[in-house]
């Protein structure tokens, strides 16, 4: 008779998408979700005690089994490549606008980046890391972007809170208007402020 | 904006490749981390001038980016044009714009270094990830309600712009009639001849025949009289042919086709 942990451990087996809680919750008919979440503990508890080749990882605000990166060079053979595609930085950089900002129009994205943002929304939109969110009541009625789940999944993140805290308010520069109030950050917030827990 | 690169007095100390910098905001922050510059205090003359130096070595691939970096330019060159001239007190108020152009410059350099530093966060990320490997594809059936999230405007323009551009290429095609062959016109035309001595050029060719035809009618008339089965007049320039059938013609029996440089008959391409 499988125990309540090997349904869970087949539940992240068989699921393309992060495992949120309440979903492992209804599937087993438990009375809350944190019961949920231990029986996930249990199993990645299991899972690193036997030192698996998978582990389980919380992204995109669910579960999820991944194989282990020391598993990597193993995968990469198996898949003939060196490494996944990367992201281009212009890409990377808009990314970083729009998971601060969403929702936020092209125009804004443009205004930070000082340069036209279109080709860059296209091929995100395109890998499903952006969707369109709607419309900005502004001229032009300018689409408004925001980042998905498959974004936090592509990068680990379990939900946008775990983004680095940046020092002050991003600002978009509003044409033509000058933003008063000298910014109190730093000239270069880093990446110190992350506060994300390193469980991968 | 290239051509000046080889006579301007530092580029020899420039290595810049093209497309290294994302942007104007990109290639100022470049030049105040080079000169370790204090954001706050953007020091307007200098950074002018290594701008527009820089500006001189680019190259650029469309309007739109070389835009980006004039205005920014301009911005800058009107920022010291400011610096330069003496404060005058009857411009206050121009000099107020001035310094909050200063001042939104500032911002958005500090800004768009907090975006690098983010991205340059987020490629780590990427970066861990790419040796991690999750189900991207499942067995499980989908359900019947494909969640929301699933779905975006995005989605439906694509489909629409994809639905538009197959449209496009299924329009309906004008089918070109293949042009008759050679040996069939001459046969056409002997097989006139045989219920009239003879015909005008313009009635072989008349009515909706297209060009191709038309040429096609003419070397076939040429070709029957160099074999010797008919005789052709024309009286005036330009005027109408008659095609007489010719008595002493060797006889309707002879095959068309003996002549070998006819073999298989021509066909003239339609070649408009």
């Amino acid at each position: 008779m499988p125990t309540p942990t090997d349904v869970v451990e087949a539940l992240l087996f068989a699921s393309d998408t992060p495992l949120e809680a309440d979903r492992i919750r209804d599937v087993l008919e438990l009375t809350d979700s944190d019961e949920a979440r231990t029986l996930v503990d249990e199993l990645r508890v299991r899972y690193e005690k036997e030192d698996r080749a998978l582990a389980v990882v919380e992204v995109g605000g669910g579960y999820r089994m991944v194989t282990r990166p020391q598993i990597a060079p193993w995968l990469m053979r198996l898949a003939k490549t060196r490494t996944k595609a990367r992201l281009s930085r212009p890409a990377l950089e808009t990314l970083a606008i729009i998971a601060y900002r969403q929702p936020v129009s092209r125009p804004e994205v443009d205004a930070v980046r000082g340069v036209n943002s279109e080709g860059v929304l296209d091929s995100l939109l395109e890998r499903r890391l952006l969707r369109v969110a709607g419309r900005k009541e502004a001229p032009g009625r300018p689409f408004l972007y925001e980042t998905t789940r498959e974004f936090l999944v592509a990068f680990g993140l379990r939900d946008l809170n775990d983004l680095p805290k940046v020092e002050g308010e991003l600002v978009i520069p509003e044409v033509g208007v000058a933003p008063n109030g000298q910014a109190q950050a730093e000239q270069d917030p880093g990446p110190g402020g992350a506060d994300v827990t390193a469980r991968s | 904006m290239t051509t000046a690169a080889s006579e301007s007095p530092s580029s020899h100390l420039l290595t810049l490749r093209v497309g290294q910098f994302e942007g104007p905001l990109d290639l100022l922050l470049h030049l105040c981390r080079t000169n370790e510059i204090d954001l706050a205090a953007l020091p307007v003359r200098s950074i002018t001038d290594q701008y527009l130096v820089h500006l001189e070595s680019l190259e650029f691939q469309d309007l739109e980016t070389a835009g980006a970096y004039l205005v920014m330019a301009a911005t800058l060159i009107y920022l010291k044009s400011k610096l330069l001239v003496p404060p005058d007190e009857n411009e206050e108020q121009l000099d107020e714009e001035g310094e909050a152009l200063r001042h939104e410059l500032e911002e958005r350099l500090r800004e768009y270094a907090r975006i690098k530093a983010l991205g340059s966060w987020l490629a780590e990320r990427e970066a861990e990830q790419a040796l991690v490997w999750g189900r991207t594809g499942s067995e499980l059936p989908t359900p019947d309600d494909v969640p929301l999230e699933d779905l975006s405007v995005h989605q439906l323009e694509r489909a629409l712009k994809r639905l538009i551009s197959e449209q496009a290429r299924r329009r309906p095609r004008e089918v070109q009639p293949e042009p008759m062959s050679l040996l069939e016109r001459m046969t056409e035309i002997l097989a006139v001849l045989r219920d009239t001595w003879s015909l005008l050029f313009s009635s072989l060719t008349g009515g909706e025949r297209r060009r191709p035809e038309i040429v096609v009618t003419l070397l076939a008339v040429l070709e029957l009289v160099r074999l010797g089965r008919i005789r052709t007049q024309q009286t005036e320039l330009f005027g109408d042919i008659v095609i007489e059938r010719r008595e002493d013609s060797p006889g309707d029996n002879v095959p068309l086709s003996a002549d070998p440089d006819f073999q298989g008959g021509a066909t003239v391409a339609d070649s408009h």
